[in-house]
């Protein structure tokens, strides 16, 4: 039969085909009932932060830093309570890592804080001698883009159900709007920073890099 | 099946693909040379401003090895060995031709693109599936095109049943089809949201741990169709045909390729172990990683197996060399990977260095050797020319293991270090160490790295060198070789 | 044994070898179970993989092509039509019954879950520890504190805990004049001490100036006038009133588990709440040792 096969392209194709895709479905399928439920009081991500994780994701930071705590002694002592599936509900694309050449940042913003961010993230060295981090300066110049980031809090919203509330509901229409809203929250943020240029920019109703990339920071809890 | 000894093959998108093979092969290699002195050296992330980082680095190296490299390697060795073992020659038809050349200008074009977003970094994040929206269309217009022309050969085939490495082709090309669709299915943002923000963003359509099934059954088969499935599929034209010995066993080659179809796929979720989706699956993965040792090792052991009584070309050819190395370097990964996936050992390996270890065994050791031999056999047949230079190329091998092996060992030791530091705890119950001592003490294994990094590359020039020589200035052959490759010393 | 496999097994030895002497040095517990199966799965992978490939290798030596030819011919590639080479073929079967057994009978599908065999790993912890963490001495808190600070606190506080330049706070000391100056200019509520709120602006200018010195001197000497205003709540000797408000001389008790519950936000930066992941020896071990770092 195989002999048969390999002398009729078309049906050896589909052999492999059916072959490979059939594992597929039996590891996709079952679980898209259920992991995607948010758990309890998990609120979507505010547009600022879903710049912050736009900054995560251009410098790549899950290159070096995983974001799932596994459930071992160890890993809980270390990092906080193991991560739970409902809690990347809103996570698009999941940003779990497969590599920690630094450590797991799923609960950051529980043991971490503004200023120490803006330390570390200028001269990780600094903060913590040996470290191997790369410096991220650029960070606390360029700017980051904050419309980009609300057209994907109105995709979320219109296309997947993200439930943002509804004191906030973005739209194309609402941006200029909500725009103010979202300076403040960069306000706030930038108040607990030192750097001349940052709050120099701010002023000026720009958000550097590195103040999304913080509101993204503190939130991970 | 009528047999026509006046045909003669084109090698003109071949050709075209050895060129790119060797530039991105060159620049990915030298990028992940940069990105392993970092670890050690990390003011060596400062050489290109905000461009320059570890963490910009890391992807394009993977996506110029992975798409640039090896793809390139892929279509080479697909567009030269698909002709010959069906007896067919492109010149025969000159759509596929045109077909062929318009995959490679678009390929160049996506390639391009590719690297200049990465260093960007506009990415859609997950591993090797970093490109984001528009340059996935490309691909699949790329993809198309190779299917295209591969099927419409087979149509023209003259021999036939379809030779070992066809079957590993076709199922490269149905799987990354599959797989690619399924993972890079996302909602660009500036359409959805009426014309807000910037053009090339996408969110993913699926939303934390379903996002990262989808990814891994494209991550793990992505090993799979691209460093696996393509790179059995030249070792079993090349192997045999520059020692002219006969396969050893149809029977294995079936076993393994079949048994490799069915168990690849399954093993996806061994990316996943410990995290948050369902036990069920996270078992299946170990479970099916383990018994897909079997179908792997069936390929390599069939290859050796062709070798036997050969002793004396494995000592004088540097190509067979090259080829048997590969195998075993198969073996090596297709063992420690499943040993990797077995729960307990994955609590251990698992985001430690000893992952990329293991990665690189594969694509060193048997994804660069592979496509490198098959390259040089190729090329006093495409470029009517004898090698270069032997001597260059026994030099070449010898720097390239020991490469291998400085690679493997010190990230085996330095991943399985860091490990146990991460759990070790002292006398009361406490962690023992802080996470900064757990990277300093790898300090010596990412210097042994990034040594083994650039006796790698200068492997790798010596490889290109070569390459350029024979096809510009080595001395020029009346006829085209049966078997071994002609080489000057 | 061909000298080809005795090198092949040779170099995997080195490699175990090597392995274990550097995991030895970093003194990590290799009765562990799950490090003890990695260092097994270790030495599969070294020994299978070499061992094999040497087998392999040496009939190329040994060994003689042969078979019967099948008909068909690739561009001059053959193929025979030899059995499956024995031990690959058992192995095979071996693993895919393995699985089907192991999938129906070995693994329970449904009685499994890592989240249980994470409550059995802490629990089996506990009873492991119980015996060090009730009434532990001085000097095992010490040496517990010490190693707890490396991993939790160092981060800011420093290695050393000298605050860094003044990232975090610089333990070597008890306050600066500074943090003392910005507490009674600006009050401060955050603690959590039955006191409350402490009110800002009870002293200023070169009041405020002298009782900072005082107090950040750690209060040798002669106190100045207006600490009065102060000793109301912490005492005249500045050790807080037994808990209702901070010791302002020194490190207790008090004052560490507030800190690590409520977080503290001064004029340095801020601290972030530790409430979820310092357990109470673990808050008295820090006592101690953050005590001995006073001069
Ligand atoms: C080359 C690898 C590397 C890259 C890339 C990297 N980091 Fe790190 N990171 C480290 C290492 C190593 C540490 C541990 C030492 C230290 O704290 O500096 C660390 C620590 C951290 C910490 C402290 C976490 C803790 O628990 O102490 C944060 C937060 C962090 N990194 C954020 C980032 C962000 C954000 C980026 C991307 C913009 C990034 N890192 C990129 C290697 C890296
Ligand atoms: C009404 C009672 C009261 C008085 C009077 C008072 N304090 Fe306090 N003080 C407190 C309380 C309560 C806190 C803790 C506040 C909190 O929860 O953050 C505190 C905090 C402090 C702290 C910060 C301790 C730390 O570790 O952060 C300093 C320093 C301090 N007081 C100094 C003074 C000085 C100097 C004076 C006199 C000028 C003074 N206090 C007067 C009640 C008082
Ligand atoms: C993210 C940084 C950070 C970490 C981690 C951290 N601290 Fe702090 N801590 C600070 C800062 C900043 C202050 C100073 C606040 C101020 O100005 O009073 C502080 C203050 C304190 C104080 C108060 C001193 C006082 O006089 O009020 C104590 C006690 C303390 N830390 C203990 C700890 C312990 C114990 C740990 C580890 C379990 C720890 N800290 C971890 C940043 C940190
Ligand atoms: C039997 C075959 C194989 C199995 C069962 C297997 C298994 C594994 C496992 C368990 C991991 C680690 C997952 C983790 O903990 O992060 C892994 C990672 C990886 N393997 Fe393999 N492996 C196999 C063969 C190969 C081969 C031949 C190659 C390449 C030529 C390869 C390339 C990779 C890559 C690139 C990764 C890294 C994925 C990432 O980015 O995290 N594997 N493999
Ligand atoms: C000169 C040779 C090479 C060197 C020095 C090198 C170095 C590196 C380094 C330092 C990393 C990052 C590891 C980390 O994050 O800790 C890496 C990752 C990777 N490299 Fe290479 N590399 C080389 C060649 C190749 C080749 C030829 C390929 C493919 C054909 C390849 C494929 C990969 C892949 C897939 C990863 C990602 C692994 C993972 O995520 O686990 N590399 N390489
Ligand atoms: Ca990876
Ligand atoms: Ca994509
Ligand atoms: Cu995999």
């Amino acid at each position: 039969m195989f002999h048969w096969l390999e002398k009729n392209p078309f049906f050896f194709s589909v052999g492999v085909f059916i072959v490979i895709a059939f594992a597929g479905l039996i590891e996709i399928v079952p679980n898209f009932a259920e992991a995607s439920r948010p758990v309890a009081g998990l609120k979507p991500y505010s547009v600022l932060e879903l710049a912050g994780k736009e900054v995560y994701k251009k410098d790549n930071c899950l290159s070096c830093h995983s974001q799932l705590i596994r459930p071992f002694k160890s890993e809980t002592d270390r990092y906080g309570q193991y991560s739970l599936s409902g809690e990347y509900a809103y996570d698009r694309p999941f940003l779990w890592g497969s590599k920690r050449t630094g450590p797991d940042l799923h609960r950051v913003g529980n043991y971490r804080t503004t200023d120490w961010h803006e330390n570390h993230m200028w001269e990780p060295t600094q903060v913590v001698p040996g470290s191997i981090m790369p410096a991220y300066k650029h960070q606390f110049t360029n700017i980051a883009d904050i419309e980009t980031a609300y057209a994907e809090a109105v995709t979320v919203k219109n296309v997947f159900g993200t439930p943002y509330g509804d004191e906030f509901q973005p739209s194309r229409e609402a941006w200029e709007a909500h725009k103010p809203k979202v300076l403040a929250e960069a306000k706030a943020i930038a108040a607990d920073m030192k750097d001349p240029g940052v709050k120099a920019a701010i002023e000026a109703d720009e958000v550097p890099e590195i103040v999304a990339l913080i509101a993204y920071m503190n939130r991970l809890k | 099946m009528q047999s026509n000894a006046a045909l003669e093959y084109d090698y003109t998108v071949a050709k075209l693909f050895t060129y790119t093979a060797i530039i991105f092969g060159l620049v990915g290699m030298l990028i992940g040379t940069l990105i392993a002195a970092q670890l050690a050296f990390p003011e060596l992330n400062y050489l290109f401003g905000e461009y320059g980082t570890f963490s910009r680095l890391r992807p394009l190296h993977t996506n110029v090895v992975i798409y640039g490299f090896t793809v390139s390697g892929v279509f080479a060795t697909f567009y030269y060995s698909a002709q010959r073992v069906m007896k067919v020659s492109m010149a025969e038809s000159s759509f596929i031709m045109m077909v062929g050349k318009l995959q490679f200008i678009l390929y160049v074009i996506l390639a391009a693109w590719m690297v200049v977003t990465l260093f960007m970094g506009v990415t859609a994040s997950k591993e090797y599936a970093q490109m984001e929206w528009p340059l996935d269309v490309l691909t699949v217009l790329v993809w198309v095109l190779w299917g295209v022309a591969m099927f419409g050969l087979i149509g023209m085939r003259r021999e036939k049943a379809l030779y070992i490495s066809m079957w590993y082709f076709i199922a490269c090309f149905l799987g990354v089809a599959m797989l690619y669709l399924f993972n890079n299915m996302e909602v660009p943002t500036y359409f959805a949201a009426g014309g807000l923000g910037s053009m090339m963003h996408s969110v993913s359509m699926y939303a934390g741990t379903n996002d990262a099934l989808v990814q891994w059954w494209w991550g793990h088969n992505a090993v799979a169709f691209v460093f696996t499935v393509p790179i059995v599929a030249m070792v079993y034209y090349f192997l045999p045909k520059e020692s002219g010995q006969a396969v050893y066993s149809y029977k294995l080659s079936l076993l393994s390729f079949w048994g490799l179809m069915f168990v690849y796929l399954w093993a996806g979720s061994h990316h996943l172990i410990w995290s948050t989706v369902p036990d069920w699956m996270q078992t299946m993965g170990s479970v099916f990683s383990v018994v897909l040792i079997l179908p792997s090792w069936g390929s390599a052991i069939n290859m050796l197996l062709t070798m036997k009584g050969e002793w004396n070309q494995l000592t004088e050819n540097p190509l067979i060399k090259f080829m048997v190395l590969a195998s075993t370097f198969y073996m090596l990964s297709t063992l420690e990977g499943p040993i990797q996936a077995i729960k307990s050992v994955n609590a251990i390996a698992h985001f430690t260095d000893w992952i990329p270890g293991h990665v690189h065994d594969g694509v060193l050791g048997w994804v660069a050797f592979m496509i490198m031999a098959a390259l040089f056999h190729m090329a006093p047949r495409m470029f009517k020319r004898e090698i270069y230079s032997k001597k260059m190329l026994e030099a070449q091998f010898w720097v390239q293991t020991t490469a291998v092996v400085l690679y493997f060992t010190s990230m085996w030791i330095a991943g399985i270090t860091q490990g146990m530091m991460w759990r070790a705890v002292d006398e009361y119950g406490n962690l023992m160490y802080s996470f900064i001592d757990t990277v300093t003490v790898l300090h010596p294994y990412y210097t042994i790295r990034a040594v083994a990094g650039v006796l790698f590359v200068a492997g790798f020039i010596l490889f290109a060198y070569n390459m350029f020589m024979t096809m510009t200035a080595s001395k020029k052959l009346e006829e085209e070789p049966q078997f071994r490759s002609p080489m000057a010393a | 044994m061909s000298s080809l496999m005795i090198k092949a097994l040779a170099f995997a030895a080195a490699l175990i070898v090597a392995t274990l002497v550097v995991v030895k040095q970093m003194n990590v517990n290799l009765d562990d179970p799950i490090n003890q199966l990695t260092l097994l799965g270790a030495v599969a992978i070294a020994v299978l993989t070499f061992g094999v490939s040497a087998k392999y290798v040496n009939q190329m030596k040994t060994d003689k092509a042969g078979g019967e030819l099948a008909e068909e011919n690739w561009d001059g590639i053959g193929e025979y039509k030899n059995e499956l080479p024995g031990g690959w073929a058992y192995s095979f079967l071996g693993t895919l019954i393995w699985t089907v057994w192991y999938f129906l009978w070995g693994y329970p599908l449904n009685a499994y879950s890592q989240i249980g065999e994470y409550n059995e790993e802490v629990k089996a912890y506990q009873t492991k520890y119980e015996e060090k963490h009730t009434n532990p001495d001085d000097a095992t808190l010490l040496q517990m504190g010490k190693s707890i600070f490396l991993v939790q606190c160092a981060p800011c506080h420093g290695i050393t805990g000298d605050g860094m330049n003044g990232k975090a706070h610089d333990f070597t000391a008890r306050m600066s004049k500074e943090q003392v100056l910005d507490v009674i200019n600006n009050g401060q509520n955050q603690l959590g001490y039955p006191m409350g709120a402490m009110p800002g602006g009870m002293a200023t200018g070169a009041d405020a100036e002298a009782i900072a010195e005082y107090v950040a001197g750690g209060m040798k000497g002669e106190a100045p006038a207006m600490f009065a205003a102060c000793v109301a709540c912490h005492g005249a000797d500045g050790t807080g009133n037994n808990g209702m408000a901070p010791n302002i001389a020194g490190y207790d008790d008090a004052l560490i588990k507030n800190t690590l519950t409520n977080g503290k936000k001064g004029m340095i930066g801020k601290m972030p709440s530790f409430k979820t992941m310092i357990t109470p020896v673990q808050e008295k071990a820090l006592t101690v040792y953050l005590q001995s770092l006073v001069q």
